[in-house]
Formats: structure tokens, C-alpha cells, sequence
């Protein structure tokens, strides 16, 4: 209950009207071979405060493209984004990615890769160490964290992934299928893992997915890619209160509804 | 099997199995006479002159007592010339490897250089330099900035871009990206060229000394040459062998004892 307090106060605080972050009419083309190709046509749609939004889709209908133009890592062929109201120019920590492959720094420890992008900022030596073992206790790899990224296994990494990008508070935190190369219990429980930091900390996240089950599991609305048009198709809004279980009859009304959407 | 034990993870005899069994056919083909002293000296007489080379007071024969200027003289040269090609080769390897423009502007020019062999700089090298010091770090440097420079770049070119990116959202500008991400990334590769290039440095340095100067272990197996002191020739080539190898494994030590990723990725 206390979560939703802070984040209903945190709405009321800053600009209630204006969404963290807002797509406007974005435009992607790909030159391949002399013939423009259409990746995302006139998409729009925004993410308020503490806002869970999953992106939904088929491979191949331009989900990765979409997060890469979020990030910064790729420049729009038109339409703009808005952080805060502001207009992005390039990648930085207020819009932090979690990747789907390893992209842990190999020749540093758990440990170091979570501190990484706060010890550039942090004055304090103590503060930072303190950060640390905060985020390393809350991703649960205490045991863990003077262990090489290759030394551990495949869950326990996209643990140290989400760690090192929540450990830097940005505005929006952008998931791209992180969970998509871990096996079904792993995943289940990275899923319920990422809720409760999500819910401790309210952070607006975008999560892009081609699973129907971790959309429903994660989302309190669900943007539906069109593959052929590259627009939003549908937008869903989950009402369900979590934890979600399979079981409960919404639970399986949304499923067949984003099965037939998808 | 006993040959084949472990301590501590490593091998402990299995290395001098070759070294030794060569130095038993050795000693054999002395001992019964089969080649004459003056083309294969016997291995005794390797080590006593090794001996006086190294440990006699000066002034008790040609060569004794001389290792240690010999020794000093060439590592100043080795290491002059091989700082040289780092200080060429790594920045250059870098930017080549991550900007097309100065790739496109160097590679051609590098690997036309490349192709000529590094023996034929020799007599320019002496008309440029003269003979002695500064034309054997030429010499070297050049000869260790390729396999520098070439590593370098690769390392650097086959990063993966996921961890660039990685790094620009946590907010990591372009310098500390350089130094943070792209050169520890590109360790194993930026070792390995370090690796080559040293040990192409003792193989120039020998060519450099072999033109008269007066000390150093290549000067000194060439002097032994005109003197018809075969035992000398082997001992300073042994002791090349030992020092090259010595200073391969320092490189090593030093490059893990100063660097995590090399210590943790290789």
C-alpha cells in the first residue's frame, strides 16, 4: 500500500498532467538496398510516473528498433521523445537499458559492474560502497558479488543488469525481452524479482516482450505492435491486482484477447 | 608417468623434457666425437665460458665479465625501441580500429610498410643513423610497432557494441568509454600484439648489433663470429633466449599486476 501512496504523492508533485516520458508521432525507415523500408510509422503513446508499460509483438515488428530510438542509440527518420518534457539527443542514464544478451563489463566483478555508473558520479567513497550493497542485497547476489560475470549463471547476470541500471534512478527504464534467453522458472522468478524492486522504487519502466504470459504477468497496460503497419494496434489496460496467477479468470480473458491481437 | 605430475596446477618437469633430452644427444655426440670442437663445442665448454662471460672479473679473457654491460646495452635498446612502438602503435591501433576514416587513411600505407621485410630498413637505417643505438631502436620499433598496431585495431574493431552503448546509458562519455571500456575490452588482443612485438624486438635487436657496435648480446656473437669463438656464439644465443623469454614473462607479469582486465581475462 505504502508504494502506491509515494507514487500517487511523486504524481501530485511533479507535473500530474505531463507523462515521464512521451513518443510523438515517431517515424523509423531503414535504407536497405536502395528501398526505404517501414519499421515504425506515425507511433505515439506515453508513460506516466511508476508506470509499467509493456510493448508487445511479434519478431520482426520493429520492438528492439522502437527501444534503440528510446535509448538514444538510434536517431528517428521523424517525431520526436520527450523525457520530462524534454526532447532526447543521446543515450544517457536518464533512459538506462536492460539488454537481452550479457553486456556485463567481463573483466569486472558483480560487485564493480553494479557501482560502474554510479561511481562516476558519487563524491563519497562511503555513500557509494553503501549503494552498492544495497542494490547487491536487493537482486540478492550478497554471495555473489566478487564473482566475474563468467563465473555465474545466465539469471544471476541479468540480476547484476538490473541492478546496475536501478542503482542509477533514471527517469525511464527500458527492457528489451531481458528475460527472453532464461529458462521458464528463471524467468518466472526474474519476473517476480523485477515487481517488487518496481514496486519499492517506482521507477517508469518500458518493457518490450513477445511473451503474451510475462506481458500479463508485469504490465498495467499493454501497447500492441502491428507488424505489417508498424503502429500500435491496441492498447490494453490491466486492471488485475497483483500478484497475477494464471488461474484467475481475467488473467485468461486477457491472454486470448493479446493471442488474437498478436 | 611421474614425469607427468602436477603441483600446485602446473607442470613441473613435463617443459625440460625436450630442452633436456637435447642436451643428453648433445653431450653424447660431443663426448664420442662425431662433429670437431670448432663447428659444435661440447656442452661443458658452453658453460665454462657461460660462466666466465658472466661471472669472472673482467680482463681474464676477451668476453669475461662482460654479460652485465652486454645485457644492459641491449635491454636499453630493446626497451627504447619497443616503448617507441607503443607509443605508435597502441593510439594509432585504436583509432584505426574504431574510426573508418583513419582506417581507410592508414591501412594501405601500414600494410604496403608491412610488406617490405624489416632487414631491408637496415641500410638506410645505417646511412640515416649511423651505426650503434639509435639505429637498432629504429630498427625495433619498427619492426614491433606492426604486430602492435595491427593487434590493437582488431581488439578494438571486434568489441562489441552492446558494451559501448551499455556504458553511453550510464552515462560514460567518449574518454572514459576509451579508457573504462573499449582498452580493457580489447586486453587479450592489445596482449597479445604487445607479446609479438616484444619478441620481434630481441629478433631486430640482434640484427641491429650485428652491424659493429660495440657491446650488447648481439655485438657480442658477432665479434665471437670474427674470432672463431663458436662456444661464445652459443652462450650469447642462449642467453638471448633466456633474456627474451624472461622479459616475455615479466611483460605479463606486469601488464596483470596493473590491470584487472588482464589479469581477469586471460
Amino acid at each position: 500500500m505504502k508504494d502506491v501512496v509515494t507514487r500517487e504523492l511523486l504524481k501530485a508533485e511533479a507535473h500530474p498532467e505531463q507523462p515521464v516520458l512521451e513518443v510523438i508521432n515517431l517515424t523509423k525507415h531503414f535504407e536497405v538496398n536502395g528501398t526505404s523500408i517501414s519499421v515504425l510509422e506515425d507511433l505515439s503513446f506515453s508513460a506516466g510516473i511508476g508506470e509499467m508499460v509493456c510493448i508487445a509483438g511479434r519478431s520482426g515488428c520493429g520492438k528492439t528498433t522502437l527501444l534503440n530510438i528510446l535509448a538514444g542509440f538510434l536517431k528517428p527518420s521523424d517525431g520526436t521523445v520527450l523525457v520530462n518534457g524534454e526532447p532526447i539527443r543521446k543515450p544517457g542514464p536518464d533512459r538506462c537499458v536492460v539488454f537481452q544478451e550479457d553486456t556485463l563489463f567481463p573483466w569486472l566483478t558483480v560487485r564493480e559492474n553494479i557501482g560502474f555508473g554510479l561511481k562516476r558520479r558519487a563524491k563519497d567513497k562511503r555513500r557509494l560502497n553503501e549503494e552498492v550493497d544495497r542494490f547487491i542485497t536487493l537482486v540478492g547476489l550478497g554471495d555473489f558479488q566478487h564473482y566475474l560475470p563468467q563465473e555465474i549463471s545466465g539469471g544471476m547476470k541479468q540480476r547484476v543488469a538490473i541492478a546496475r541500471v536501478f542503482i542509477l534512478q533514471p527517469q525511464v527504464l527500458l527492457m528489451d525481452e531481458p528475460f527472453a534467453s532464461l529458462d521458464y522458472y528463471t524467468r518466472r522468478e526474474m519476473q517476480n524479482l523485477l515487481v517488487s524492486i518496481w514496486r519499492d522504487l517506482g521507477q517508469t519502466i518500458v518493457f518490450v516482450t513477445h511473451d503474451v504470459d510475462e506481458a500479463i504477468t508485469l504490465a498495467d497496460r499493454i501497447l500492441v505492435m502491428d507488424r505489417s503497419t508498424g503502429r500500435i494496434r491496441e492498447e490494453i489496460e490491466l486492471t488485475l491486482p497483483r500478484p497475477r496467477r494464471a488461474e484467475q479468470t481475467d488473467y485468461v480473458f486477457f491472454r486470448r484477447k493479446l493471442f488474437e491481437l498478436l | 608417468m611421474k614425469l607427468l605430475k602436477k603441483i600446485r596446477g602446473r607442470h613441473v618437469l613435463l617443459p625440460w623434457i625436450i630442452p633436456g633430452s637435447f642436451f643428453l644427444v648433445w653431450m653424447a655426440v660431443s663426448g664420442a666425437d662425431l662433429v670437431p670442437h670448432y663447428l659444435l663445442p661440447s656442452p661443458v665448454k658452453i658453460i665454462q665460458t657461460g660462466y666466465s662471460y658472466i661471472c669472472a672479473s673482467p680482463g681474464d679473457s676477451p668476453y669475461a665479465g662482460r654479460f652485465l654491460t652486454d645485457a644492459g646495452a641491449s635491454l636499453t635498446r630493446v626497451f627504447s625501441g619497443f616503448l617507441l612502438a607503443i607509443v605508435f602503435g597502441l593510439p594509432l591501433g585504436v583509432l584505426s580500429g574504431r574510426l573508418a576514416v583513419v582506417y581507410g587513411l592508414l591501412n594501405t600505407f601500414i600494410n604496403g610498410l608491412r610488406a617490405v621485410p624489416g632487414i631491408t630498413w637496415l641500410p638506410l637505417a645505417m646511412v640515416w643513423f649511423g651505426i650503434g643505438m639509435k639505429t637498432t631502436v629504429f630498427l625495433v620499433s619498427l619492426a614491433a610497432f606492426f604486430p602492435i598496431y595491427l593487434n590493437t585495431a582488431a581488439g578494438t574493431r571486434q568489441i562489441s557494441a552492446r558494451l559501448l552503448q551499455a556504458g553511453a546509458m550510464m552515462g560514460v562519455n567518449r574518454l572514459r568509454g576509451t579508457f573504462g571500456i573499449l582498452l580493457p575490452g580489447s586486453m587479450p588482443h592489445i596482449m597479445t600484439g604487445l607479446r609479438l612485438g616484444l619478441g620481434i624486438s630481441w629478433a631486430y635487436l640482434v640484427l641491429g648489433e650485428l652491424t659493429g657496435v660495440p657491446n650488447g648480446l648481439g655485438a657480442v656473437i658477432m665479434d665471437a663470429r670474427m674470432l672463431g669463438r663458436v662456444d661464445m656464439i652459443v652462450v650469447g644465443m642462449i642467453l638471448i633466449a633466456m633474456v627474451g623469454r624472461a622479459s616475455d614473462g615479466l611483460l605479463v607479469k606486469s601488464l596483470k599486476t596493473c590491470f584487472k582486465s588482464a589479469r581477469r581475462m586471460i
